[in-house]
């Protein structure tokens, strides 16, 4: 069957697209006229069409003419392919069996078909053939009485394209395209049950095994930003498609309490621009009994239970909570702390009280602690002899955070100690309240220094000799102890600011199971 | 067929609020200004307010607590009870 003739009607679509409306020909050609650009993610030649016609997108629009490209692909994958290629034009996506792509009778991607605002097809080009196109855009343009910019005469000038997925047998396509049942990990992504990374999908049996005797319709609470609710069944579905295994599902839920508090604005760190995560950090006996790591390498990779834990909380924000990046997140760049960031604290090698203790807990009760945190920040020191140099350092690493002239801070900087520059404290009998005082005052500029670019309403109001800390007060500087025992590294988190996001605190675990 | 998974979402069905007809003109119309309380914000809508009275409405200003949080239902309340148009501001 070949493409859709000219001067028939254009087939209905059967397509989305990113936002809520239906996608309709009327709509698409309502300025003038539509180009269509039938595309899948597996054809090289479609990749070929969306980079070298993408770019002309905004200019066509301008003109009258709006470009759709029509993926015979999921949404996501539409999106990023897009994305990636630089189509700058509309995104459309087709689900099996592709009916829109066999309405227009479609053989082969990419098929660019030209609509105009009556409705009808005025010419259709399969493959890409530069000339054949560069035909189709002149008659765009003289549909719209417009000169249309086209694309450069580059080799490669003809290209064949790659078959239509709706010219495939649909028991073929289907079985191609990962089909449900038989790939559980490809069947999480066409779902859109992921972050990105695969997933363990949930099935009955394991999610029953993560609850291990907690009642699954417990409410935790609703999840901003679209405010799902957070019953344990599905905390323990987000803890099985993170990975976790049932023994880390106290901590899950006890740091899913915790980003639940009204206190830590979870609203506001979920749909933010700014880069927020949610930094878990987990004290007391549970660390060695799940098997966390607060030694070597504790910021990074390697250890299931502090990957998983972490990713469990942000999976219930971007799926029950509806935090998708791109979507309700709206964060500009992101960071890889929001995959999911779980930290333990090295309590035996810490020279000072965790910080669960210094939050009003015992030493023997485990607590998992939030913090709304930007990604870390290493800061080597190797060369301090006496704690006062090595303070200072550190304490300066974090002069920029926010942004350079942003004093003062109001919202906490987590400092990671690395065990060697935590036994420089100690040989020096520095208590935390010391080091943090000493880290507080020895930041600080006259308010004239800082007085360009973004800056606060403090240091414009301050005389400009007046001098401004970084911090408002030495407790939005949070110490806690992990790394490896060699190396003099340490690290610093920025804040999540301007949100009136506290830091929050509860105790893994009591009680437990969970029960109505 | 597909294999029975456990959804973590909520798939209560949530219906989008329809828009509130739009009025032909402002003149008479009580327009509250909400100010979000983010960077600026108030500075536009100084002047959203200037152009309002320009055309003849009749306005009055409120504010959230905090941008980075949903309004309280109390504020919102507020806000039904003496308004015919609302202008939220956004700004930075």
């Amino acid at each position: 069957m070949n493409a859709a003739g000219t001067h028939m009607t254009a087939p209905p679509l059967s397509v989305c697209g990113l936002g809520p409306g239906e996608i309709t020909i009327a709509s698409l050609a309502a300025d003038g006229a539509a180009l269509l650009l039938f595309v899948n993610e597996d054809c090289p030649t479609s990749a070929l069409a969306l980079r070298r016609l993408g770019p002309l997108c905004p200019a066509w629009q301008e003109a009258g003419l709006s470009a759709t490209a029509v993926f015979e692909d999921p949404l996501e994958v539409a999106v990023r392919l897009a994305r990636r290629l630089g189509w700058a034009g509309r995104v459309a996506s087709e689900d099996p069996p592709y009916q829109t792509s066999r309405a227009y009778g479609l053989v082969s991607v990419p098929t660019a078909v030209l609509v105009d605002n009556a409705g009808t097809i005025a010419g259709t080009v399969t493959g890409w053939d530069h000339a054949a196109l560069v035909a189709l855009i002149g008659k765009a343009g003289a549909l719209l009485g417009a000169g249309l910019a086209t694309p450069e005469a580059t080799e490669p000038l003809l290209k064949p394209g790659c078959s239509s997925k709706a010219a495939i047998d649909p028991e073929l396509a289907a079985a191609m395209s990962a089909p449900a049942g038989s790939d559980g990990i490809e069947e999480m992504f066409e779902r859109g049950w992921t972050d990105g990374l695969p997933v363990v999908p949930p099935t009955p049996d394991r999610v029953e095994a993560m609850l291990g005797g907690s009642d699954p319709s417990f409410s935790l609470g609703l999840v901003p930003p679209d405010m799902g609710e957070a019953t344990l069944e599905r905390v323990a579905a987000c803890a099985v498609l993170a990975g976790c295994r049932p023994a880390y599902f106290p901590v899950v839920v006890a740091a899913c309490q915790a980003a639940l508090d009204p206190a830590f604005n979870l609203h506001g760190q979920a749909v933010t621009t700014q880069p927020a995560g949610q930094l878990v950090v987990v004290n007391g006996p549970v660390r060695d009994a799940i098997g966390l790591n607060s030694g070597m390498g504790a910021l990074g990779p390697g250890w299931r239970a502090n990957l998983t834990i972490g990713r469990a909380l942000r999976l219930l924000v971007t799926l029950t909570g509806g935090g998708m990046p791109g979507k309700l997140d709206r964060s500009t760049q992101g960071q890889m702390g929001k995959v999911g960031f779980c930290v333990a604290e090295d309590e035996e090698v810490s020279p000072w009280e965790p910080l669960h203790v210094e939050r009003g807990f015992q030493p023997g009760q485990s607590v998992v602690t939030v913090i709304g945190s930007d990604a870390p920040l290493s800061i080597s020191d190797h060369r301090s002899r006496t704690p006062e140099d090595l303070a200072w350092v550190l304490a300066w690493a974090a002069a920029s955070q926010w942004s350079t002239n942003w004093w003062p801070l109001q919202e906490p900087s987590v400092f990671v100690i690395c065990p060697e520059h935590a036994e420089m404290f100690r040989a020096a009998g520095w208590t935390k309240q010391q080091l943090r005082r000493f880290m507080f005052d020895a930041v600080h500029k006259p308010a004239g220094e800082l007085r360009r670019g973004e800056t606060t309403p403090f240091v414009h109001a301050a005389d400009p000799a007046a001098q401004v800390p970084k911090w408002a007060s030495p407790e939005a500087i949070v110490l806690i102890v992990a790394g490896g025992e060699a190396g003099r590294y340490s690290a610093v988190l920025g804040p999540c600011t301007g949100m009136g996001s506290q830091i929050v605190s509860r105790e893994v675990g009591s009680p437990w199971p969970l029960t109505t | 067929m597909a294999a029975d998974y456990v959804s973590p979402f909520d798939d209560r069905v949530r219906t989008p609020e329809p828009l509130a007809p739009r009025p032909a003109s402002v003149s008479g119309r009580r327009v509250v200004l909400l100010d979000i309380r983010k960077n600026r914000g108030a500075e536009f809508l100084d002047r959203m307010e200037t152009l309002l009275r320009a055309e003849g409405a009749v306005t009055a200003r409120s504010a959230k607590e905090i941008f980075s949080k949903p309004a309280a239902l109390d504020l919102i309340d507020d806000i039904a009870g003496r308004a015919d148009l609302v202008v939220e501001a956004l700004a930075d």
